[in-house]
């Protein structure tokens, strides 16, 4: 089947004519957690509208703190899917498929950003010894993940490195510690920094990115692999994938300054799995 | 004090008035003030409490969990961005006083001493808004499960308290002023017009020139009031003192006929004592008509009798003109009061001493002879029979002295105060004593009295 004809396919499933058995169905459970999306609540009413218009049946948000729960809610069958980081997708790669990856600027990819405050005269992430760091989820690539796996590449030990390092479950956060100094430098999101510099560029203003890591893969949706093949799934992969196509779906994408949906190979997380065999190295 | 005296009556009880009104106004402000300031505790106190336990609730199971994010978003949020928000800073210290996280990391960053801050800080239950500061801190133990698990420092800001502190003791001030100006002049104005009876009387006597003039019944107080009665009483005061005037002046007039009574009765002794010898003479004259040394004889008598009633019938003329202006006094004068004396000095066969120097000085003869001859006539009834009476009259230092003594028992009391004092005129002893003082005084001169070896010396002193 080819790509065209597959849209065809669900967006006629998406006009009603074969969802009626879905209309039956449980509502359709979707984790967020707010390290992404930071509990914006006109994004989160936007996506569950646009996903609802689509199935024809209700969509339920769940949203967590952490990864780690949203997680544990999708093994244990709690939630149909989630919106998950590459890294929480990795460490469960044997029950987890990959769904969809969003799309920004132009390609499913994403860099971790280590900033620090804008007055901090640091020149790279050897400089931030001893100091204050805010990490934003244990299970997040961008937010944690990267940032020590490269202090292990530098030899040092990440639990000693800094001063103190604290979590605050969210990449909004991170960039609000470091503005503030509540914290002297932060692992974030670079999608994330980048949105908040056009959304509230006050707050990013009084941080700058101290560096970029390379491009990895984007956060995906993530589903069950022993559920994937079942149309439930199917009609939820295939409502997340054309959220494009409807207005309520590009209202939300807009708001999310993403392009769009696409699927994605489980090689476009290879960044992200080297960064973890890096950790593995710190394993006795 | 004096110059509290200078300031007139009707000035000085507003002005007390006015200064009572401050202190009242002054204790009143300070009373609205402490209890502004009480309620203003009070509230700032209730805030406080409900800040902390706010605070206490949301970040108990955090400091716990040592969750330096949580703590911070969640001080963070409290303390907001708005506009006038009470709460402008907050920082949590753990159980050991070490921060855990502020609103303003940079001024408490993460892992500081909570201490460093705490300076000026006010126990909850202690809270006061004290001077002028627009903020004030505040140190309470965080307390979670009834367990004191850290501290919370709070920063509030009281400025609008502050502000309407000052703004309510300035309008109090104002206000204060305003009344008390206003109750100071209608105190005034009252009390100007309360006191105007007394101000009346003051005037009438300040602008009294001779005698002081009775208030008009139109002016009289209404009603029986201490005015009314003041107003009464100084138009009593008024009518005594113009009968008192008449009356002296009758006593004067009176002394002055006594006076004149006693000469006429030794004028008549003077004339009639040469009379019977002139009589005799006329009879020689007649008895002899033929032997012309007796007719010459007698008509020599007779001339030298008829020229001594001349004499003394010139001296009373003179005597009389009191009002004769222009006269100056001369040595003459006491040569004719020596010669309204004499008899009756010799019919009580005294012995009379004068002496009077020369006399050039310029003082009116009239008043001068009425009081020498009113001094002659009471020494020469003190002195009694075969008494001594005598005068000296002298001029030197712009003086004319005058001692007219006598060797009588002394003057009586009430004499003394006829002739010295300035009191109302006893009555009795000594004739025309208080006309000697009345004119003496118009002659701007003195009169003493001294007693001596038997010998009672009146001296009378007149500027010349």
């Amino acid at each position: 089947m080819t790509q065209l004809t597959r849209r065809i396919v669900m967006q006629t499933m998406a006009a009603g004519l074969i969802a009626s058995p879905l209309r039956a169905m449980a509502p359709f459970r979707l984790g967020l957690t707010p390290v992404f999306l930071d509990n914006d609540a006109e994004v989160i009413g936007r996506l569950r509208e646009a996903f609802s218009e689509v199935l024809g049946v209700e969509v339920v948000l769940e949203q967590r703190r952490t990864y780690e729960e949203v997680t544990a809610l999708l093994l244990e069958g709690s939630i149909d899917a989630a919106w998950l980081c590459g890294y929480p997708y990795l460490q469960h790669k044997a029950a987890l498929s990959l769904m969809a990856v969003p799309v920004w600027n132009g390609q499913p990819l994403y860099q971790s950003y280590l900033i620090v405050g804008a007055d901090s005269t640091a020149n790279g992430l050897a400089d931030l010894r001893g100091e204050t760091h805010a990490y934003s989820d244990p299970d997040s690539n961008s937010g944690y993940l990267v940032t020590v796996s490269d202090l292990v590449s530098m030899g040092e030990r990440p639990e000693s490195f800094f001063g103190r390092t604290i979590f605050t479950y969210g990449h909004r956060n991170v960039v609000r510690a470091v503005a503030d100094g509540l914290v002297q430098s932060g692992s974030v999101d670079g999608y994330v920094w980048e949105a908040l510099a056009k959304t509230e560029p006050a707050l990013t203003a009084r941080t700058k990115v101290l560096t970029r890591s390379e491009w990895l893969g984007f956060p995906p949706f993530c589903g069950r692999s022993d559920q994937m093949n079942t149309p439930r799934m199917q009609a939820m992969q295939q409502a997340i994938l054309t959220l494009d196509q409807t207005e309520k779906g590009r209202s939300a994408l807009a708001l999310l300054q993403l392009d769009g949906m696409t699927k994605a190979a489980p090689a476009l997380y290879d960044g992200i799995a080297a960064r973890m065999r890096i950790m593995d190295t710190l394993r006795p | 004090m004096s110059l509290l005296h200078r300031i007139p009556f009707a000035l000085r009880v507003p002005l007390f008035t006015a200064a009572l009104m401050i202190l009242v106004g002054f204790l009143a402000s300070q009373q609205v003030l402490t209890t502004l300031r009480q309620v203003q505790d009070d509230r700032i106190r209730e805030l406080a409490e409900l800040q902390i336990e706010a605070l206490s609730v949301a970040l108990g199971p955090l400091v716990s969990r040592n969750d330096i994010w949580e703590v911070y978003d969640t001080l963070d949020r409290a303390t907001g961005q708005n506009e006038g928000q009470r709460l402008v800073f907050a920082a949590l210290a753990n159980a050991d006083g070490v921060v855990l996280a502020a609103t303003n990391p940079r001024r408490a960053p993460v892992d500081s001493k909570i201490a460093k801050l705490t300076s000026g800080a006010q126990a909850l239950n202690a809270l006061s808004l004290t001077g002028e500061t627009a903020e004030i801190k505040v140190l309470a133990p965080l307390v979670y499960q009834g367990r004191e698990v850290g501290q919370i420092l709070i920063e509030m800001n009281v400025s609008d308290l502050v502000a309407e502190r000052t703004s309510v003791a300035r309008l109090l001030l104002i206000g204060n002023a305003v009344v008390t100006l206003l109750l100071a002049i209608l105190g005034y104005l009252a009390m100007r017009r309360i006191l105007m009876p007394v101000t009346r009387v003051v005037a009438r006597m300040r602008d009294s020139v001779d005698a002081p003039e009775p208030i008009a019944a139109s002016d009289m107080p209404a009603g029986d009031s201490e005015m009314a009665q003041l107003a009464k009483s100084y138009n009593s005061m008024v009518g005594a003192i113009g009968a008192k005037a008449e009356a002296d002046r009758r006593l004067a007039e009176r002394e002055r006929f006594v006076s004149l009574g006693r000469l006429s009765s030794s004028l008549a002794h003077e004339i009639n004592n040469p009379l019977g010898g002139l009589l005799n003479a006329v009879d020689t004259v007649q008895k002899y008509v033929d032997r012309p040394e007796v007719v010459r004889e007698s008509a020599e008598l007779l001339k030298r009798g008829l020229g001594h009633m001349r004499d003394v019938a010139r001296a009373t003329l003179d005597l009389n003109r009191l009002n004769h202006e222009g006269a100056v006094l001369a040595a003459d004068d006491f040569q004719d009061l020596k010669l309204l004396i004499e008899p009756e000095i010799s019919r009580q066969q005294q012995r009379l001493g004068w002496e009077v120097g020369e006399i050039t000085c310029v003082l009116p003869a009239a008043p001068v002879r009425q009081i020498a001859l009113n001094l002659l006539l009471n020494a020469t009834e003190a002195a009694g029979k075969e008494g001594l009476v005598s005068l000296k009259a002298q001029q030197g230092d712009g003086r004319l002295r005058i001692a007219i003594s006598d060797s009588g028992p002394g003057l009586a009391k009430a004499a003394c105060a006829r002739l010295l004092g300035t009191g109302a005129a006893a009555s009795g002893g000594g004739v025309g004593l208080r006309l000697v003082r009345d004119l003496v005084s118009q002659l701007k001169g003195c009169v003493s009295l001294d007693r001596a070896d038997g010998e009672t010396v009146i001296r009378v002193e007149l500027p010349c």
